[in-house]
């Protein structure tokens, strides 16, 4: 046992002093494509907390990305922040969105949970539109970073893997205290994890926040690297339908499945990309499916597990699709 | 000592009466039996004492503490565990997790770490017979050990009272003989019950005294041979047969 542990943070801290030396050995272009798989690497983990564990499919955490985005906007370029202080608050300011619509929303089940969500971002967005402290359509300018091209391309990078190793490291802690066990009971049957005596209302929201807080983290990183943002771009459905995608492929309810699938995805989708640029989506949809399809429980499995080979498909089909 | 009292519970779901202004008193360290036809308003009437259903009209009290209006998790802190008459397990978590889960955030959860929750619901794992199954996860248990593990969550929680709902119903012969001796023993550990149960020879081997609802309302209370010889009970729940059985 202790030497399994020994192993994992062993690979653990490899897998982490290779990404730490990745910027050092890549040019900007491949800099810039890290940075992005890092991004939405923390939006599926922190996807991962409220869909993955406590069993409720957002399909609106989006919003936590604009809201973060645009926080950190309005208060560099208008109140005239720096950009340490909007980043804090702009996870703050997502997470208490999150808490306020949570109350609500986390009141309903399954899809029609995962449908009000969906509402949640685009009122959201239609509101950011229409409001003149968020500029409407034209967008906000952000104040640019005073760095030298390279250093910029660096200090993205390495606040998005920051952020990564927190969101990580916050949900492994979770994982290990009662709060934890507390957001799989209410995924494996709420009314019975009530009964025990989970404060289920308490937990589901908080769920909700710590998934809204590092959403935006990361959508305030992307706005002070964007420099504009507008909220079409910011606000779009395809961004939370990237994050699930990712913590399915990767391993949904999985420390590191959502890491693994942020990578795959973004990755399978540069290449498919480079070689069928017009049809590349249909390739990318193909994939995702015959990946779900035989892998359902996502990469990270196959990869703990280290089985391959027919049986191990059948047998996974088998357990989870029939 | 009287340790948990309805007063006048009444609970309507629109126009229907589910429970009609019952009154029931359970007493420390005894097993009050709750029988009736299907549909009389059993399982509702657990409900509204676990907090899934607030009271239309009435009071439940707890302690001489009313409870009701209460919610589920808080009824469960405050020492009342329940299993569900349709088991409710964690699916995709092992035994052990199942019950930790209990004893994590139960009427003793507080102050527990997760790791003494462990111990905990170890050793009530053992208590009901399921030591030997701790590994396995609960999707993969057979009706009995279901059952049991329905009871092993509502004890790790550390409860003073506990209400099981058909614990033995899907249960065979021997199984319920099984679970006969482990209601005895839960009392024997200082615990209350209030049992809901079809099986008569469950009632009369465990049950100190029944009451017995029919279309929500009550229609018999008192001791258990008192109660199972009442003519209106025979006549609404046990049947002519039955009369003729026991002669």
């Amino acid at each position: 046992m202790g030497n399994y542990r020994l192993k994992n943070y062993l690979i653990c801290s490899l897998i982490l002093l290779g990404m730490m030396l990745f910027p050092l050995f890549n040019n900007n272009f491949v800099i810039r494509f890290g940075t992005d798989i890092l991004m939405f690497a923390i939006m599926a983990s922190a996807w991962n907390i409220i869909g993955g564990y406590t069993g409720y499919a957002s399909f609106g955490n989006v919003v936590f990305f604009g809201i973060g985005a645009y926080v950190t906007a309005i208060l560099m370029e208008k109140a005239g922040l720096n950009f340490a202080v909007a980043f804090v608050l702009s996870g703050f300011g997502a997470a208490l969105f999150a808490i306020l619509i949570g109350l609500p929303v986390l009141r309903l089940r399954g899809h029609y949970f995962a449908i009000a969500t969906l509402g949640v971002a685009e009122a959201m967005k239609a509101l950011v539109q229409n409001l003149e402290l968020t500029e409407g359509n034209s967008g906000i300018y952000l104040p640019m970073l005073d760095l030298s091209v390279k250093s910029q391309y660096y200090f993205f990078f390495y606040m998005m893997l920051g952020t990564l190793v927190v969101t990580l490291l916050v949900t492994y802690l979770i994982l290990k205290a009662k709060f934890g066990y507390s957001l799989i009971a209410i995924r494996e049957d709420e009314d019975a994890a009530n009964s025990v005596g989970i404060n289920t209302t308490y937990a589901k929201t908080m769920a909700f926040a710590l998934s809204g807080f590092f959403t935006g983290l990361a959508g305030s990183i992307y706005a002070y690297q964007q420099a504009f943002i507008k909220p079409g771009p910011v606000f779009t459905v395809g961004t939370t339908v990237k994050m699930i995608v990712m913590a399915v492929f990767g391993g949904i309810g999985q420390l590191f499945g959502p890491l693994l699938g942020a990578f795959c995805i973004e990755i399978i989708s540069e290449v498919l990309s480079n070689y069928f640029l017009a049809i590349h989506t249909l390739f990318f949809g193909a994939v995702v499916i015959l990946a779900i399809v035989f892998t359902p429980k996502g990469m990270i499995d196959i990869a703990s597990q280290k089985k391959f080979g027919l049986a191990y498909f059948l047998q996974n089909i088998r357990e989870n699709r029939v | 000592m009287v340790i948990l009292e309805g007063r006048n519970i009444t609970k309507k779901f629109a126009g229907l009466v589910a429970v009609d202004r019952v009154d029931f008193k359970l007493h420390k360290g005894e097993i009050l039996g709750l029988i009736g036809p299907n549909g009389a308003g059993k399982t509702t009437m657990v409900n509204v004492i676990a907090g899934i259903y607030a009271p239309t009209e009435g009071d439940v009290f707890f302690k001489e503490k009313n409870i009701s209006g209460l919610k589920p998790y808080q009824i469960g802190r405050l020492g009342i565990g329940r299993t569900f008459q349709i088991v409710k397990p964690f699916p995709g978590m092992t035994v052990r997790e199942n019950a930790s889960v209990g004893a994590m955030f139960g009427a003793r959860g507080k102050g527990r770490s997760a790791r003494q929750a462990e111990k905990k619901a170890e050793e009530i794992l053992d208590f009901v017979g399921l030591g030997d199954q701790m590994d396995v996860r609960a999707d993969q248990l057979n009706v009995a050990s279901r059952k049991r593990l329905e009871v092993a969550k509502a004890l790790a929680m550390g409860p003073d009272v506990v209400l099981f709902d058909e614990v033995m119903a899907g249960l065979n012969f021997s199984e319920i003989d099984r679970a006969i001796d482990l209601i005895r023993k839960v009392r024997d550990s200082g615990i209350t019950i209030l049992i809901i149960e079809h099986v008569m020879r469950a009632i009369k081997r465990v049950c100190d005294r029944i009451f017995v609802l029919h279309h929500g309302q009550k229609i018999a209370d008192g001791s258990t041979d008192a109660v199972l010889a009442d003519e209106n009970v025979i006549q609404a729940y046990l049947g002519k047969r039955y009369k003729a059985l026991v002669g």
